[in-house]
């Protein structure tokens, strides 16, 4: 690439391909840049920070490092709105999950996530149920709650290595 | 039958293949065969002296079959079927194979194997007309006139070729008038010439002077002597066979004839008003009314479905020449034709199922057929551009692309005219109205045609405006009535809510209403986008699989005029040609069903690609299957289908390829572990034949020729590994490139089965391949044919009891 | 009575208790058992996705296999919630190769998942089971003074060829269902826009700026409040509020209210039942239309 600098480390249709084999990555490829996406983005039209087309451009260019170590991936907000409107039916949210996905097997992954992951891993709950709102459930005439079935999901995250992907960082 | 007296006719290419080849020892080999009467050798055989040896030595009866081993074998057998048979011989008697490029060239290296293997093919060339039955020609009537259904540009332009040419043409439409689309489209690109103009008829018609265009009303379309036109009708029944069809037409009342003299009265008179779809309900119509611009027949028409017929009736008492009869009742017509076009042209997509486009909900959003209604100045606004909702002229127009178009939601493909059309639209109202402020959202813009590009360029020198992104919504503000189309600019990489008062949405062009029902009634086939399908669009433009229906214009794909034009002219064409000699000559090399054995398991039809096999009942309450001669081509893959092996085909029956299997597996002097390649005479063939010319490969895989191979059945490769080979190879076609369209996909499925049933009896399922080659890749089939000599070396010695 | 595995999630206990209150209770008087299942988990929502989108998977097929084996469909509260789920049961029923890949995974817990049970959303159990007769009969307070902005939330809705659950653009449940109540349902700007909420933590000033719109959206359009499916939303939209008076200045003092809420209010269930302190724009204005 002429405007890029050569990291040298992923050839550029590499990067593609390894989009394309992670789970949700599937339909990349599909994308010819219409920017439908972008325009029914709520992020795109509050930020320059984010917009799905962009993403994609590069992404379809191969840029792997600039996709997996930027800023870019991190702020989607998961509405779905350019994947239900995407004429090539791209599946923009699951790509931006992959790619996500990428950037932490990489190494790269922002603090609020390795909190929700410890939350999962320790609790079985990305949002921990503290002891004084459970103690309080009686007064409102709830039952009790049931504990989560964390040793279940602990033999998940391993079967998956999911609890090694965080250990990396955690 | 005779006994078999058989001729072999040995030609050596200028003592070439003698270098190679041992002849003497092939001709002892060959006169110790049984029923071989002469065995000859000489340079070649398919012209000059050699031809004239075989055609003597059949007159004089010393033979009636004969085998010639031709060094230029396609060619070679032409001339040599032609010559032999104006002496008298059934061409079915005759057998030419290639020694040079499918022997001897390929196997020089090995020269005594080559040999061998020659021996074995001439042999299984003997065996094989031995069994020969006679192929007689049949005569079928071509009746020399033409039904063309579908009145627009297409119709019209077929109809008018072949009724020139002195065919019989009966020209249909479903609506009151002629037309289709081009009567609403107002202009053409990239001329912006009226959409009316045809071409005119080449006949010398009295007071009609000649040029070679006129509008369609005035061209005397209607006038042309052996051009009969029916409007209001379609087609309910297709019966015969090509070439003398039976076709039966509905034909709705008008409620008006002929002594119309289009005053108009009525429709002033008439109490019922509709929305008018011909205007996209942009305006109101009658019960009873007519189109503008008026362009055949210059008739009214009543809309029987809204009409109050004998309880209003205030038509009738006001037209001064008594043309209006609300008895006329439906007709039922039936024509007899040789050939029948489609031409039914295509339609626009209705865009209200794209929700966040708000089509249909917001009104002043509209289509390209909407739009050409206004810019007609014939129209319900008189030519001007007005927004829907308060008639108020629209002066800033946003037009979207893409509107259904290469949308995996709804039409994959790209309807590759609404570039053009957009920019025709906003350039004949830039051109009016100079002050409109027009924009048009893409994709891409696609002018690839001739003058197409300068089309583009004119339209961005009037100050159109162009934003490279597809709108994501089309939004509206009701305290100012105005619409808002929220798009990204993608190149500013900005995002931008484009005003409009109005705006055009460029709607995919997707098959007309009716397609699936004419296609069934037809007995043709649709593509996966509903449009009909042409055989081959490069090779055999404008045929179906059935023979004698032809489809030509939008109704093959949607299509700029021009191309209609040539795609309809097309037709008329290969309609004329098949029906020009008012008979059809068919050889039969075709398939016919053994009754007695047929079982009523009703596969064989289903599996004929060209539909030719038809059940009829055998008169104890079942069915059995019977071949079409006109429709059939002779593959076989109804053959390869039968389970019970009811079906034969003439040019080559079962025994037949048994006893060639025998006999190119019998001969066996060098003791090398055989392997059959059975091949197709199309590009299995072929790729044998470039093979054959600079590559060589072992000489111990022998060949046998089949006409499709989808007539193989897993009994004939059993039969092969209990004759001797130790592998077969089966050599057709790519998937999706089969000359006979559905074979070589059979043929797969039918190894995969065969492979399992191998298993099953311990023999290893790699001992049969398939391969899928064409021309340019004989180095592939020289490859294959040494892989798979190494394979059964490496899998050793196959016995089977 | 119908019965269905109540899905909790983990927003809900932890932070919305009010949101369970309400829905048990209305719930319970519109004749709807709801069983609450031993070891369920998180959901799987896209915090997880973002991580591992086959962990996310086995999770939600997971609790999918515990409503199978009590032979039980899945309600949620939640919208998020439902998305996960009801997303992993489609994908899974579909696509077998998904399948036996997750099953792979889930033999690691003696589970298998089968596709025989639906997640629903607790609205389209209102619509279904219940019926709009049978709220409209048993409605003690209709709300028929009250403006509602309905905001459902991305979830419910997108993406809708796994979802299934309403028209995509022109979605009417949510509506009904509020209109059912008495109340009106009002149209305004960008209301099948997203609320912002996934990216609070990582990026707090975008996602304030788009939480803003949406307040500043429905308050232009004269919403009494905004009724939420979603605890996420809820928060975002609630809690956000405080946040806009700090960051932007603004008050705009609009009440963010689930529609198990409202439902609750219409039915009977008095306001101090139901926990609404938890609310941190006060509910006052929206409790006057109301009695």
């Amino acid at each position: 690439m002429i405007f890029v600098e050569d990291k040298g480390e992923k050839s550029n249709s590499d990067f593609i391909k390894n989009v394309k084999e992670m789970l949700g990555g599937e339909t990349i490829t599909s994308c010819y840049q219409c920017g439908t996406c972008a325009s029914s983005c709520p992020v795109a039209k509050t930020t320059e920070r984010f917009n799905p087309r962009h993403l994609l451009r590069i992404a379809l260019l191969g840029e792997g490092d600039e996709i997996l170590s930027g800023d870019a991936i991190w702020l989607c907000s998961s509405c779905y709105n350019c994947q239900e409107r995407c004429p090539q039916k791209v599946e923009i949210a699951e790509v931006i999950f992959a790619l996500r996905n990428m950037a932490i097997r990489s190494g790269k992954i922002p603090q609020i996530y390795i909190d929700f992951a410890n939350g999962l891993m320790n609790e079985g709950r990305v949002v921990p149920v503290s002891k004084f709102v459970e103690k309080k459930r009686p007064d409102y005439g709830l039952p009790p709650l049931k504990p989560a079935g964390v040793e279940p999901l602990r033999k998940i995250l391993a079967a998956t290595g999911f609890d090694k992907l965080i250990s990396k960082k955690g | 039958m005779e006994e078999a007296r058989i001729g072999v006719f040995l030609a050596d290419s200028g003592g070439q293949l003698s270098k190679i080849l041992d002849f003497e020892s092939i001709t002892e080999f060959l006169r110790g065969i049984h029923g071989v009467t002469r065995v000859q050798r000489a340079s070649e055989f398919w012209r000059g002296d050699g031809l004239k040896t075989i055609i003597d030595a059949v007159k004089s009866g010393e033979i009636n079959r004969v085998v010639v081993a031709e060094g230029i074998p396609k060619i070679g057998e032409i001339a040599i079927a032609k010559s032999i048979s104006s002496a008298g011989l059934d061409p079915g008697f005759i057998e030419v194979l290639d020694l040079k490029g499918h022997c001897a060239w390929p196997h020089r290296d090995s020269p005594r194997e080559a040999t061998e293997k020659a021996k074995a093919m001439l042999l299984a060339a003997i065996e094989k007309v031995r069994l020969s039955q006679p192929i007689e020609k049949a005569v079928f009537p071509a009746v020399k006139s033409v039904l063309v259904i579908g009145g627009g540009v297409a119709g019209m332009q077929a109809a008018e070729d072949l009724a020139d040419m002195g065919f019989q043409v009966y020209l249909i439409e479903k609506e009151p008038f002629l037309g289709g689309l081009a009567a609403r489209a107002v202009r053409f690109f990239p001329t912006d010439d009226c959409a009316v103009c045809i071409q005119s008829p080449t006949s010398d018609l009295k007071t009609v002077t000649h040029t070679s265009r006129k509008c369609i009303y005035r061209s005397g379309i209607s006038e042309i002597p052996n051009l009969q036109i029916l409007t209001n009708s379609r087609v309910i029944k297709l019966e015969g066979e090509p070439g003398n069809f039976k076709v039966t037409i509905e034909k709705k009342p008008r409620y008006v004839n002929d002594k119309c003299v289009a005053c108009g009265l009525c429709a002033t008179v008439c109490p019922v008003e509709v929305p008018d779809e011909y205007n996209a309900k942009l305006t109101t119509r009658k019960a009873i009314y007519m189109n503008m611009p008026i362009v055949y027949p210059p008739l009214y028409v009543i809309d029987g479905s809204v009409c109050k017929f004998h309880e209003c009736a205030k038509c009738v008492a006001v037209c001064p020449t008594k043309a209006i009869d609300l008895n006329q009742k439906a007709e039922t017509i039936t024509l007899n034709v040789g050939s029948i076009i489609v031409a039914t042209g295509f339609k626009e997509f209705d865009p209200s199922v794209i929700k966040e486009y708000h089509y249909g909900e917001y009104p002043d959003i509209i289509t390209h057929l909407e739009l050409a209604r206004m810019i007609d100045s014939f129209g319900p606004t008189g030519g001007r551009i007005i927004r829907p909702s308060d008639k108020k002229e629209a002066k800033r127009i946003v037009f979207i692309q893409c509107v259904g178009s290469r949308d995996r939601r709804w039409n994959p493909y790209c309807s590759g005219i609404c570039c053009m059309i957009s920019l025709k639209h906003a350039t004949l109202i830039k051109e009016a109205h100079p002050d409109a402020d027009i924009t048009i959202c893409y994709i891409d813009i696609r002018t690839t045609g001739r003058e197409h590009e300068y089309y583009y360029e004119k339209a961005r020198e009037m100050g159109i405006k162009f934003v490279k992104g597809r709108p994501t919504e089309i939004l509206h503000d009701p305290a100012t009535n105005t619409l808002v189309v929220d798009v990204e600019d993608e190149i500013l990489k900005r995002f931008l809510e484009l005003e409009a008062d109005l705006v055009v949405l460029a709607a995919a062009m997707v098959p007309n209403d009716g397609s699936e029902e004419l296609a069934k009634i037809l007995g043709i086939e649709l593509d996966k986008d509903g449009f009909f399908k042409e055989y081959n669009s490069k090779l055999r433009p404008t045929e179906t699989k059935m023979r004698g229906i032809l489809i030509c214009g939008g109704a093959t794909f949607p299509k700029d005029v021009p191309t209609v034009s040539l795609h309809a002219h097309s037709a008329a064409v290969k309609a004329a040609k098949f029906l020009n000699e008012g008979k059809i000559v068919k050889d039969l090399r075709v398939a016919y069903v053994n009754e007695d054995y047929c079982g009523d398991c009703e596969c064989c039809p289903v599996t004929c690609p060209y539909g030719a096999i038809s059940l009829v009942p055998s008169g104890n309450g079942h069915f059995v299957a019977r071949v079409s001669p006109l429709k059939c081509e002779g593959c076989g893959i109804c053959v390869g289908t039968c389970p019970v092996g009811a079906i034969e085909l003439n040019h080559l029956n079962s025994k037949q390829i048994s006893a060639q299997i025998k006999a190119l597996l019998s001969v066996n002097e060098t003791s090398k572990p055989k392997v059959l390649a059975i091949y197709c005479s199309e590009c299995g063939g072929t790729a044998l034949d470039s093979a054959g010319m600079t590559m060589s490969y072992p000489a111990n895989v022998r060949t046998l020729k089949v006409p499709c191979t989808g007539v193989i059945r897993a009994q004939h490769i059993i039969e092969a590994f209990k004759a001797g080979a130790q592998g077969v190879m089966i050599v057709g076609c790519k998937p999706e490139g089969c000359h006979y369209e559905a074979g070589s996909q059979m043929a797969k499925k039918k190894v995969e089965l065969t492979k399992a049933l191998l298993a099953a009896y311990g023999i290893e399922p790699d001992r049969l391949e398939m391969f899928n080659l064409v021309y340019i890749e004989g180095d592939k089939f020289a490859e294959a044919a040494r892989m798979m000599s190494e394979r059964i070396e490496k899998l050793g010695q196959l016995v089977i009891a | 009575m119908a019965s269905y595995a109540l899905f909790l999630g983990c927003t809900i206990p932890a932070r919305q208790p009010q949101y369970e209150i309400s829905a048990r209770k209305a719930l319970a008087k519109l004749g709807i058992e709801l069983i609450d299942l031993e070891n369920m988990t998180c959901c799987a929502p896209p915090p997880v996705k973002s991580i591992d989108l086959e962990t996310g998977l086995a999770i939600s097929a997971y609790n999918i296999c515990l409503a199978e084996e009590a032979d039980l469909d899945i309600l949620t509260l939640c919208v998020g919630c439902f998305e996960s789920l009801a997303m992993a049961n489609t994908l899974l029923k579909e696509n077998p190769q998904l399948r036996k890949r997750v099953n792979h995974i889930l033999s690691n817990v003696g589970k298998e998942f089968k596709g025989t049970r639906e997640v629903k959303h607790y609205l389209s159990v209102l619509l279904n089971d219940v019926g709009i007769e049978k709220i409209r009969k048993n409605l003690v307070k209709p709300l028929s003074k009250l403006k509602v902005a309905a905001f459902s939330g991305c979830h419910l809705l997108r993406p809708s060829e796994l979802l299934r659950f309403d028209d995509p653009e022109r979605p009417r449940i949510f509506d009904t269902l509020i209109e059912a109540l008495g109340a009106k349902s009002i149209p305004y700007k960008n209301k099948l826009r997203c609320c912002g909420g996934l990216l609070r933590g990582y990026a707090d000033d975008v996602a304030l700026a788009i939480t803003r719109d949406k307040i500043v959206n429905a308050h232009k359009a004269g919403a009494d409040c905004i009724s939420t499916l979603c605890p996420f939303c809820f928060l975002t939209l609630d809690l956000g509020q405080m946040l806009i008076k700090t960051t932007y200045k603004e008050e705009y003092n609009l009440p963010i209210i689930h529609y198990a809420e409202l439902l609750s209010l219409s039915l009977g269930v008095e306001p101090k039942e139901l926990a609404l302190d938890f609310h941190k724009v006060k509910l006052d204005k929206v409790l006057e239309k109301i009695s």
